[in-house]
Protein backbone atom coordinates (compact mmCIF):
# COMPACT_ATOMS: atom_id res chain seq x y z
CA UNK A 1 0.00 0.00 0.00
CA UNK A 2 1.01 3.53 -0.77
CA UNK A 3 2.16 6.20 2.15
CA UNK A 4 0.47 9.67 2.71
CA UNK A 5 2.08 12.89 2.89
CA UNK A 6 1.21 16.04 3.94
CA UNK A 7 1.68 18.17 0.57
CA UNK A 8 0.49 21.20 1.43
CA UNK A 9 -1.20 23.31 4.35
CA UNK A 10 -3.87 26.24 5.00
CA UNK A 11 -5.46 28.27 7.42
CA UNK A 12 -7.31 30.94 8.80
CA UNK A 13 -7.99 31.22 12.26
CA UNK A 14 -7.92 33.75 14.83
CA UNK A 15 -4.48 34.36 14.40
CA UNK A 16 -4.33 35.51 10.80
CA UNK A 17 -5.86 34.63 7.45
CA UNK A 18 -3.11 32.68 6.73
CA UNK A 19 -0.18 30.32 8.19
CA UNK A 20 2.13 33.19 8.36
CA UNK A 21 0.25 35.69 9.75
CA UNK A 22 -0.52 32.68 12.31
CA UNK A 23 2.65 32.47 13.06
CA UNK A 24 3.88 35.73 13.71
CA UNK A 25 0.64 36.56 15.85
CA UNK A 26 1.54 33.19 17.68
CA UNK A 27 4.89 34.39 18.41
CA UNK A 28 3.65 37.85 19.66
CA UNK A 29 1.37 35.89 22.13
CA UNK A 30 -1.72 35.35 20.29
CA UNK A 31 -4.63 37.86 20.10
CA UNK A 32 -7.62 37.65 22.77
CA UNK A 33 -10.69 36.54 22.10
CA UNK A 34 -13.57 38.55 21.59
CA UNK A 35 -17.19 38.27 22.89
CA UNK A 36 -19.65 36.42 21.02
CA UNK A 37 -23.62 37.89 21.98
CA UNK A 38 -26.50 35.60 21.70
CA UNK A 39 -30.09 36.70 21.42
CA UNK A 40 -31.01 35.91 24.94
CA UNK A 41 -28.36 38.73 26.09
CA UNK A 42 -25.18 36.32 26.89
CA UNK A 43 -22.03 36.70 26.14
CA UNK A 44 -19.39 34.19 25.63
CA UNK A 45 -15.58 34.32 24.86
CA UNK A 46 -14.92 34.06 21.17
CA UNK A 47 -11.87 33.02 19.26
CA UNK A 48 -13.40 34.63 15.46
CA UNK A 49 -11.20 35.29 12.38
CA UNK A 50 -10.91 38.95 12.14
CA UNK A 51 -13.22 40.39 9.03
CA UNK A 52 -11.72 41.64 5.96
CA UNK A 53 -12.50 45.41 6.92
CA UNK A 54 -12.31 45.68 2.81
CA UNK A 55 -14.80 43.71 2.01
CA UNK A 56 -18.81 42.88 3.38
CA UNK A 57 -18.21 40.32 5.84
CA UNK A 58 -21.59 40.24 6.76
CA UNK A 59 -23.01 38.01 4.35
CA UNK A 60 -22.34 34.53 5.26
CA UNK A 61 -21.54 32.64 2.23
CA UNK A 62 -19.66 34.91 0.81
CA UNK A 63 -16.80 35.27 3.75
CA UNK A 64 -17.08 31.25 3.79
CA UNK A 65 -16.34 31.10 0.25
CA UNK A 66 -13.81 33.65 0.52
CA UNK A 67 -11.99 32.35 3.26
CA UNK A 68 -12.10 28.52 1.95
CA UNK A 69 -10.66 29.49 -1.93
CA UNK A 70 -7.86 31.36 0.14
CA UNK A 71 -6.81 28.41 2.16
CA UNK A 72 -7.17 25.52 -0.13
CA UNK A 73 -5.43 27.88 -2.23
CA UNK A 74 -2.74 28.12 0.09
CA UNK A 75 -2.64 24.66 0.69
CA UNK A 76 -1.31 24.39 -2.97
CA UNK A 77 -4.39 21.93 -3.39
CA UNK A 78 -5.55 24.05 -6.71
CA UNK A 79 -2.67 23.78 -8.71
CA UNK A 80 -3.34 20.36 -9.82
CA UNK A 81 -6.29 18.75 -11.93
CA UNK A 82 -8.53 18.78 -8.43
CA UNK A 83 -9.94 15.13 -9.50
CA UNK A 84 -8.75 13.61 -6.29
CA UNK A 85 -10.98 13.21 -3.58
CA UNK A 86 -12.62 15.96 -1.55
CA UNK A 87 -12.97 15.70 2.23
CA UNK A 88 -15.27 18.63 4.20
CA UNK A 89 -14.52 17.76 8.32
CA UNK A 90 -17.08 19.85 10.41
CA UNK A 91 -19.45 19.77 12.67
CA UNK A 92 -21.70 23.04 12.01
CA UNK A 93 -21.38 22.71 8.13
CA UNK A 94 -23.17 25.88 7.00
CA UNK A 95 -25.34 26.44 9.81
CA UNK A 96 -24.44 29.79 10.07
CA UNK A 97 -26.20 30.51 7.15
CA UNK A 98 -29.28 28.25 7.65
CA UNK A 99 -29.85 29.88 10.99
CA UNK A 100 -30.38 33.24 8.86
CA UNK A 101 -32.13 32.37 5.63
CA UNK A 102 -34.08 28.72 7.14
CA UNK A 103 -33.00 27.44 3.73
CA UNK A 104 -34.20 24.06 5.29
CA UNK A 105 -34.86 21.93 2.30
CA UNK A 106 -31.00 21.10 1.22
CA UNK A 107 -30.31 17.76 2.32
CA UNK A 108 -27.09 16.79 4.08
CA UNK A 109 -24.03 16.80 1.21
CA UNK A 110 -25.32 19.91 -0.38
CA UNK A 111 -22.73 22.35 1.54
CA UNK A 112 -19.51 20.00 0.72
CA UNK A 113 -20.72 20.08 -2.74
CA UNK A 114 -20.93 23.76 -2.70
CA UNK A 115 -17.64 24.07 -1.47
CA UNK A 116 -16.58 21.55 -4.21
CA UNK A 117 -18.03 24.19 -6.34
CA UNK A 118 -16.46 27.02 -5.32
CA UNK A 119 -13.24 25.18 -5.79
CA UNK A 120 -14.12 23.77 -8.88
CA UNK A 121 -12.95 20.61 -7.85
CA UNK A 122 -14.10 17.59 -10.10
CA UNK A 123 -13.22 14.82 -7.57
CA UNK A 124 -15.52 13.50 -5.46
CA UNK A 125 -16.62 14.59 -2.21
CA UNK A 126 -17.14 13.33 1.41
CA UNK A 127 -18.83 14.78 4.34
CA UNK A 128 -17.43 14.01 7.33
CA UNK A 129 -19.09 14.83 11.04
CA UNK A 130 -18.13 12.97 13.91
CA UNK A 131 -18.27 16.63 15.74
CA UNK A 132 -14.40 17.25 17.36
CA UNK A 133 -13.05 14.32 15.90
CA UNK A 134 -14.14 15.01 12.27
CA UNK A 135 -11.06 16.74 10.88
CA UNK A 136 -9.01 13.81 12.02
CA UNK A 137 -11.60 10.97 11.18
CA UNK A 138 -11.55 12.71 7.41
CA UNK A 139 -7.88 12.84 7.39
CA UNK A 140 -7.22 8.89 7.92
CA UNK A 141 -10.01 8.46 5.60
CA UNK A 142 -8.50 10.28 3.08
CA UNK A 143 -5.23 8.43 3.74
CA UNK A 144 -7.13 5.02 3.11
CA UNK A 145 -7.88 6.17 -0.46
CA UNK A 146 -4.51 7.10 -0.96
CA UNK A 147 -2.98 4.16 0.36
CA UNK A 148 -5.17 1.67 -1.55
CA UNK A 149 -4.75 3.69 -4.98
CA UNK A 150 -8.26 5.06 -5.18
CA UNK A 151 -7.35 8.46 -5.48
CA UNK A 152 -3.65 9.96 -6.10
CA UNK A 153 -4.45 13.40 -4.19
CA UNK A 154 -6.76 14.38 -2.11
CA UNK A 155 -8.12 18.02 0.17
CA UNK A 156 -9.25 17.55 3.58
CA UNK A 157 -11.29 20.80 4.41
CA UNK A 158 -11.96 21.63 8.29
CA UNK A 159 -14.68 24.19 8.99
CA UNK A 160 -15.75 25.53 11.39
CA UNK A 161 -17.31 28.99 10.92
CA UNK A 162 -19.40 31.27 13.30
CA UNK A 163 -22.78 30.90 13.99
CA UNK A 164 -25.75 31.09 16.92
CA UNK A 165 -26.24 27.71 16.98
CA UNK A 166 -22.97 25.96 18.14
CA UNK A 167 -22.54 28.45 20.94
CA UNK A 168 -25.76 28.73 22.21
CA UNK A 169 -25.97 24.82 21.81
CA UNK A 170 -22.11 24.48 24.13
CA UNK A 171 -23.55 27.17 26.12
CA UNK A 172 -26.87 25.58 27.42
CA UNK A 173 -24.72 22.61 28.27
CA UNK A 174 -22.44 24.74 30.53
CA UNK A 175 -19.42 23.52 28.90
CA UNK A 176 -17.99 27.59 27.85
CA UNK A 177 -15.93 29.15 29.95
CA UNK A 178 -16.82 33.11 30.57
CA UNK A 179 -13.03 33.92 30.90
CA UNK A 180 -10.33 31.71 29.05
CA UNK A 181 -8.92 28.31 27.90
CA UNK A 182 -6.81 26.82 30.30
CA UNK A 183 -5.58 23.77 28.84
CA UNK A 184 -4.29 21.59 31.51
CA UNK A 185 -4.10 24.48 33.40
CA UNK A 186 -5.14 25.35 37.35
CA UNK A 187 -8.83 26.93 37.48
CA UNK A 188 -9.87 26.07 34.03
CA UNK A 189 -13.44 26.46 33.60
CA UNK A 190 -14.30 25.22 30.07
CA UNK A 191 -13.80 25.83 26.32
CA UNK A 192 -13.23 28.96 24.14
CA UNK A 193 -14.75 27.65 20.90
CA UNK A 194 -13.09 29.43 17.69
CA UNK A 195 -13.48 29.82 14.32
CA UNK A 196 -11.45 28.04 11.68
CA UNK A 197 -10.78 26.99 7.84
CA UNK A 198 -7.77 25.03 7.21
CA UNK A 199 -6.27 22.66 4.55
CA UNK A 200 -4.08 19.68 4.38
CA UNK A 201 -3.70 18.28 0.91
CA UNK A 202 -2.13 14.94 1.15
CA UNK A 203 -0.23 13.06 -1.36
CA UNK A 204 1.71 9.65 -2.23
CA UNK A 205 4.48 11.36 -3.67
CA UNK A 206 6.92 11.80 -0.26
CA UNK A 207 6.98 15.26 1.55
CA UNK A 208 8.25 16.16 5.02
CA UNK A 209 5.44 14.60 6.84
CA UNK A 210 4.17 11.70 6.32
CA UNK A 211 1.05 10.21 7.76
CA UNK A 212 2.44 6.73 9.96
CA UNK A 213 -1.20 6.01 11.76
CA UNK A 214 -4.23 6.86 13.38
CA UNK A 215 -6.81 5.27 15.40
CA UNK A 216 -10.45 6.40 16.06
CA UNK A 217 -12.58 5.17 19.21
CA UNK A 218 -16.21 5.91 19.71
CA UNK A 219 -17.12 4.99 23.54
CA UNK A 220 -20.87 6.00 23.86
CA UNK A 221 -20.63 5.65 27.98
CA UNK A 222 -20.26 9.70 28.04
CA UNK A 223 -22.14 10.88 24.99
CA UNK A 224 -20.84 14.26 26.51
CA UNK A 225 -17.49 13.78 26.75
CA UNK A 226 -14.24 11.29 27.03
CA UNK A 227 -13.46 8.03 29.51
CA UNK A 228 -10.22 6.73 30.11
CA UNK A 229 -10.65 3.43 28.44
CA UNK A 230 -11.08 4.85 25.28
CA UNK A 231 -8.09 7.54 25.49
CA UNK A 232 -5.84 4.57 26.85
CA UNK A 233 -7.22 2.38 23.78
CA UNK A 234 -7.21 5.43 21.08
CA UNK A 235 -3.21 5.68 21.92
CA UNK A 236 -2.63 2.55 22.01
CA UNK A 237 -4.23 1.56 18.84
CA UNK A 238 -2.66 4.41 16.82
CA UNK A 239 0.87 3.13 18.02
CA UNK A 240 0.09 0.09 16.66
CA UNK A 241 -0.95 1.63 13.84
CA UNK A 242 2.18 3.64 13.04
CA UNK A 243 4.45 0.43 14.10
CA UNK A 244 5.74 2.58 17.33
CA UNK A 245 5.86 2.69 21.10
CA UNK A 246 4.82 5.00 23.22
CA UNK A 247 8.40 5.63 24.06
CA UNK A 248 8.95 6.77 20.05
CA UNK A 249 6.77 9.72 21.01
CA UNK A 250 8.52 13.38 20.96
CA UNK A 251 5.76 15.20 20.95
CA UNK A 252 2.09 14.89 21.95
CA UNK A 253 -0.78 17.80 21.31
CA UNK A 254 -3.64 16.39 23.28
CA UNK A 255 -7.32 17.73 23.34
CA UNK A 256 -6.98 19.41 26.71
CA UNK A 257 -9.67 21.87 25.66
CA UNK A 258 -9.67 23.58 29.37
CA UNK A 259 -12.66 21.68 30.88
CA UNK A 260 -12.35 20.95 34.12
CA UNK A 261 -13.15 17.33 34.30
CA UNK A 262 -12.45 15.77 30.81
CA UNK A 263 -8.92 17.40 31.10
CA UNK A 264 -8.53 15.65 34.27
CA UNK A 265 -9.61 12.33 32.78
CA UNK A 266 -7.38 12.63 29.36
CA UNK A 267 -4.13 13.45 31.71
CA UNK A 268 -4.69 10.28 33.85
CA UNK A 269 -5.38 8.38 30.97
CA UNK A 270 -1.88 9.45 29.03
CA UNK A 271 -0.20 8.63 32.41
CA UNK A 272 -1.45 5.10 32.07
CA UNK A 273 -0.08 4.88 28.17
CA UNK A 274 3.09 7.24 28.08
CA UNK A 275 5.72 6.89 31.34
CA UNK A 276 6.83 9.71 31.60
CA UNK A 277 4.75 12.02 29.24
CA UNK A 278 6.54 13.25 26.58
CA UNK A 279 6.52 17.14 26.25
CA UNK A 280 3.24 18.10 25.74
CA UNK A 281 1.73 21.28 23.14
CA UNK A 282 -1.44 22.41 23.36
CA UNK A 283 -3.04 25.11 20.51
CA UNK A 284 -6.61 25.56 22.23
CA UNK A 285 -5.55 28.52 23.75
CA UNK A 286 -4.21 30.24 20.61
CA UNK A 287 -7.09 29.01 18.21
CA UNK A 288 -9.73 28.28 20.97
CA UNK A 289 -11.54 24.80 19.83
CA UNK A 290 -12.44 24.60 16.85
CA UNK A 291 -14.44 21.76 16.98
CA UNK A 292 -14.71 19.49 13.81
CA UNK A 293 -11.89 21.82 12.31
CA UNK A 294 -9.54 21.25 15.66
CA UNK A 295 -7.87 18.11 14.15
CA UNK A 296 -6.33 20.03 10.63
CA UNK A 297 -6.11 23.21 11.94
CA UNK A 298 -3.98 21.98 14.76
CA UNK A 299 -2.16 20.24 13.01
CA UNK A 300 -1.23 22.47 10.06
CA UNK A 301 -0.25 25.05 12.85
CA UNK A 302 1.46 22.93 15.00
CA UNK A 303 3.67 21.08 11.46
CA UNK A 304 4.21 25.28 10.56
CA UNK A 305 5.45 26.00 14.18
CA UNK A 306 7.75 22.69 14.42
CA UNK A 307 9.34 24.23 10.55
CA UNK A 308 9.47 27.78 11.33
CA UNK A 309 10.52 27.90 15.11
CA UNK A 310 7.66 29.52 16.48
CA UNK A 311 6.12 28.00 19.72
CA UNK A 312 3.07 28.97 21.92
CA UNK A 313 3.11 30.85 24.74
CA UNK A 314 1.81 28.96 27.83
CA UNK A 315 0.92 31.57 30.37
CA UNK A 316 -1.41 30.15 32.60
CA UNK A 317 -0.36 28.37 35.82
CA UNK A 318 -0.67 24.20 35.25
CA UNK A 319 -2.40 22.12 37.22
CA UNK A 320 -0.21 20.61 39.97
CA UNK A 321 -3.09 17.70 40.33
CA UNK A 322 -2.90 16.48 36.48
CA UNK A 323 1.33 16.58 36.29
CA UNK A 324 1.15 17.62 32.83
CA UNK A 325 2.76 20.73 31.99
CA UNK A 326 2.92 21.94 28.89
CA UNK A 327 6.23 22.65 27.11
CA UNK A 328 7.52 25.88 26.78
CA UNK A 329 9.95 25.43 23.73
CA UNK A 330 9.91 23.29 21.34
CA UNK A 331 11.69 19.90 21.38
CA UNK A 332 14.89 20.24 20.29
CA UNK A 333 14.24 17.10 17.95
CA UNK A 334 10.65 15.62 16.56
CA UNK A 335 10.47 12.76 14.49
CA UNK A 336 6.81 11.96 15.52
CA UNK A 337 4.29 13.59 16.37
CA UNK A 338 0.82 12.32 18.32
CA UNK A 339 -2.25 14.63 18.14
CA UNK A 340 -5.52 13.93 19.82
CA UNK A 341 -9.03 15.35 19.51
CA UNK A 342 -11.33 14.52 22.00
CA UNK A 343 -14.77 15.57 21.81
CA UNK A 344 -19.06 15.42 22.16
CA UNK A 345 -20.36 12.27 21.41
CA UNK A 346 -17.53 10.44 22.50
CA UNK A 347 -15.03 10.36 19.77
CA UNK A 348 -11.38 9.93 20.63
CA UNK A 349 -9.34 10.43 17.73
CA UNK A 350 -5.50 10.69 17.49
CA UNK A 351 -2.99 10.74 14.30
CA UNK A 352 0.63 10.21 14.64
CA UNK A 353 3.15 11.82 11.71
CA UNK A 354 6.78 11.16 11.17
CA UNK A 355 8.92 13.91 10.24
CA UNK A 356 11.32 12.66 7.67
CA UNK A 357 13.63 15.60 7.11
CA UNK A 358 14.13 18.86 9.10
CA UNK B 1 -16.93 -9.01 1.74
CA UNK B 2 -19.20 -11.88 2.59
CA UNK B 3 -22.40 -10.43 3.64
CA UNK B 4 -23.58 -11.85 6.81
CA UNK B 5 -26.94 -10.23 6.87
CA UNK B 6 -29.05 -7.17 4.83
CA UNK B 7 -31.78 -5.32 5.97
CA UNK B 8 -34.39 -3.01 4.46
CA UNK B 9 -36.84 -1.19 5.65
CA UNK B 10 -38.32 0.83 2.66
CA UNK B 11 -40.53 2.01 3.72
CA UNK B 12 -40.75 2.14 7.23
CA UNK B 13 -43.18 0.27 9.09
CA UNK B 14 -45.73 2.53 10.76
CA UNK B 15 -44.92 1.41 14.86
CA UNK B 16 -40.99 1.13 13.87
CA UNK B 17 -40.60 3.62 17.19
CA UNK B 18 -42.59 1.17 19.63
CA UNK B 19 -40.90 -1.74 17.87
CA UNK B 20 -37.55 -0.49 18.82
CA UNK B 21 -39.00 0.17 22.43
CA UNK B 22 -40.40 -3.52 22.83
CA UNK B 23 -36.85 -4.71 21.33
CA UNK B 24 -34.79 -2.48 24.14
CA UNK B 25 -37.02 -3.18 26.49
CA UNK B 26 -37.99 0.65 26.41
CA UNK B 27 -37.74 3.62 24.56
CA UNK B 28 -34.10 5.12 24.15
CA UNK B 29 -33.55 8.21 26.00
CA UNK B 30 -32.96 11.87 24.52
CA UNK B 31 -32.54 10.21 20.70
CA UNK B 32 -34.07 12.04 18.42
CA UNK B 33 -35.95 10.29 15.28
CA UNK B 34 -32.98 9.98 12.92
CA UNK B 35 -30.92 8.24 15.56
CA UNK B 36 -33.61 6.28 16.78
CA UNK B 37 -33.88 4.83 13.24
CA UNK B 38 -30.55 4.18 12.95
CA UNK B 39 -30.45 1.97 16.31
CA UNK B 40 -33.71 0.50 15.31
CA UNK B 41 -32.02 -0.59 11.36
CA UNK B 42 -28.50 -1.34 13.26
CA UNK B 43 -30.25 -3.60 16.10
CA UNK B 44 -32.46 -5.47 13.54
CA UNK B 45 -29.17 -6.30 11.02
CA UNK B 46 -27.71 -7.45 13.94
CA UNK B 47 -30.58 -9.94 15.02
CA UNK B 48 -30.43 -11.08 11.39
CA UNK B 49 -27.16 -11.77 11.56
CA UNK B 50 -27.44 -13.68 15.08
CA UNK B 51 -25.00 -11.27 16.65
CA UNK B 52 -26.42 -10.16 20.56
CA UNK B 53 -23.95 -7.41 20.34
CA UNK B 54 -21.93 -5.92 17.85
CA UNK B 55 -18.82 -7.85 17.93
CA UNK B 56 -15.08 -5.77 18.56
CA UNK B 57 -12.84 -4.90 15.59
CA UNK B 58 -16.17 -4.47 13.43
CA UNK B 59 -15.85 -0.80 11.97
CA UNK B 60 -19.54 1.28 12.17
CA UNK B 61 -20.16 3.52 9.17
CA UNK B 62 -23.71 5.36 8.93
CA UNK B 63 -24.75 7.16 5.77
CA UNK B 64 -27.28 9.62 5.35
CA UNK B 65 -28.61 12.18 2.73
CA UNK B 66 -31.41 13.41 5.30
CA UNK B 67 -28.95 13.92 8.12
CA UNK B 68 -30.89 14.39 11.48
CA UNK B 69 -33.11 16.55 9.75
CA UNK B 70 -35.91 17.68 12.31
CA UNK B 71 -33.23 18.41 14.78
CA UNK B 72 -31.45 20.76 12.72
CA UNK B 73 -34.79 22.54 11.60
CA UNK B 74 -35.35 22.67 15.22
CA UNK B 75 -31.91 24.24 16.21
CA UNK B 76 -32.67 26.51 13.15
CA UNK B 77 -35.29 27.84 14.14
CA UNK B 78 -34.52 28.05 17.98
CA UNK B 79 -31.60 30.01 17.60
CA UNK B 80 -33.75 32.93 15.41
CA UNK B 81 -35.57 33.62 18.34
CA UNK B 82 -33.50 32.79 21.44
CA UNK B 83 -31.19 29.57 22.46
CA UNK B 84 -30.81 26.57 20.86
CA UNK B 85 -32.16 23.60 23.15
CA UNK B 86 -29.00 22.17 24.41
CA UNK B 87 -31.13 18.32 23.25
CA UNK B 88 -31.87 19.55 20.06
CA UNK B 89 -28.33 21.06 19.76
CA UNK B 90 -27.11 17.47 20.72
CA UNK B 91 -29.52 15.63 18.58
CA UNK B 92 -28.62 17.73 15.30
CA UNK B 93 -25.10 15.96 15.84
CA UNK B 94 -24.68 12.55 14.34
CA UNK B 95 -21.89 11.69 16.33
CA UNK B 96 -24.33 11.93 19.49
CA UNK B 97 -26.48 8.56 17.29
CA UNK B 98 -22.88 7.45 17.05
CA UNK B 99 -22.45 7.02 20.46
CA UNK B 100 -26.46 5.97 20.97
CA UNK B 101 -25.44 2.98 18.93
CA UNK B 102 -21.93 2.09 20.44
CA UNK B 103 -23.81 2.49 23.94
CA UNK B 104 -26.81 0.29 23.14
CA UNK B 105 -25.17 -2.19 20.58
CA UNK B 106 -22.55 -3.07 23.72
CA UNK B 107 -19.50 -1.84 21.78
CA UNK B 108 -16.91 0.51 21.21
CA UNK B 109 -14.58 1.04 18.15
CA UNK B 110 -14.24 2.79 14.99
CA UNK B 111 -17.47 4.80 14.14
CA UNK B 112 -17.70 7.40 12.00
CA UNK B 113 -20.42 9.45 9.87
CA UNK B 114 -19.21 9.74 6.48
CA UNK B 115 -21.06 10.29 3.35
CA UNK B 116 -20.64 10.93 -0.51
CA UNK B 117 -23.84 11.12 -2.54
CA UNK B 118 -22.50 8.22 -4.77
CA UNK B 119 -23.79 5.55 -2.55
CA UNK B 120 -21.07 3.16 -4.43
CA UNK B 121 -17.98 5.40 -3.24
CA UNK B 122 -19.21 5.62 0.63
CA UNK B 123 -19.70 1.84 0.64
CA UNK B 124 -16.10 1.67 -1.33
CA UNK B 125 -14.71 3.89 1.24
CA UNK B 126 -16.12 2.19 4.37
CA UNK B 127 -14.99 -1.29 3.41
CA UNK B 128 -11.39 -0.33 2.77
CA UNK B 129 -11.34 0.75 6.54
CA UNK B 130 -13.01 -2.16 7.66
CA UNK B 131 -12.21 -3.60 10.86
CA UNK B 132 -10.75 -7.79 11.49
CA UNK B 133 -14.18 -8.83 12.23
CA UNK B 134 -15.50 -6.71 9.51
CA UNK B 135 -18.11 -4.23 9.15
CA UNK B 136 -21.54 -2.54 10.03
CA UNK B 137 -22.84 0.09 7.29
CA UNK B 138 -25.99 1.56 7.48
CA UNK B 139 -28.04 3.92 5.37
CA UNK B 140 -30.90 6.03 7.58
CA UNK B 141 -33.16 8.05 5.78
CA UNK B 142 -35.42 10.35 8.16
CA UNK B 143 -39.08 9.60 7.84
CA UNK B 144 -38.40 7.51 4.86
CA UNK B 145 -36.10 4.50 4.73
CA UNK B 146 -33.28 2.85 6.30
CA UNK B 147 -30.91 0.03 4.79
CA UNK B 148 -27.73 -2.50 6.61
CA UNK B 149 -25.06 -4.54 5.71
CA UNK B 150 -23.06 -6.95 8.18
CA UNK B 151 -20.29 -7.46 6.49
CA UNK B 152 -17.42 -9.99 7.53
CA UNK B 153 -13.76 -10.79 6.00
CA UNK B 154 -13.61 -13.10 3.09
CA UNK B 155 -12.75 -15.47 5.00
CA UNK B 156 -15.77 -16.05 7.46
CA UNK B 157 -17.89 -18.72 5.75
CA UNK B 158 -21.10 -17.54 7.47
CA UNK B 159 -24.48 -17.79 5.04
CA UNK B 160 -26.40 -14.53 4.58
CA UNK B 161 -29.50 -13.79 6.25
CA UNK B 162 -31.41 -11.00 4.38
CA UNK B 163 -34.87 -9.34 5.89
CA UNK B 164 -36.79 -6.88 3.84
CA UNK B 165 -40.27 -5.45 5.12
Amino acid sequence: MRQAWIAGRGLACTLGRDLAGSMAALAQGGVPARRFELPDGSAWPYQAIADDPATDEADWPLRARRLIQQVARESGALAGGREGALFIASSSLDMGLLETRLDLQRDYPHFAETVAAWLQWRGPVYTVSTACTSGLNALMSARTLLAHGVADEALVLGLELRNRVTVGGFGGMQLLSPTAALPFGAGRNGLVLGEAVAALALSPQPARWRIAGGANVVDGRDAAGSTESAVIAMCEQALAASGLQAHDIDLLKPQAAGGGASDAIEAQALHRVFSPLPPLVSLKAALGHTLGASGVAELALLTACLEGGAWPHSTHAPDPALQAPLATQAPSRVRHLLACILGFGGGHAAVVLEQTSS
Amino acid sequence: MNTLAQLTLDPLPADWQAALARRLGGRPRRLGAWAELALYGARLCLDAAGEAQLPAGVALRVASLSGPMAATRAIAQQARSGLPMPFSFMQSQPSQMLAALGQHLGWQGDARFIVCRDAALTRQLAELESGPAGLLLGWVEEDLRTQWWRLAPRASTASPTSART
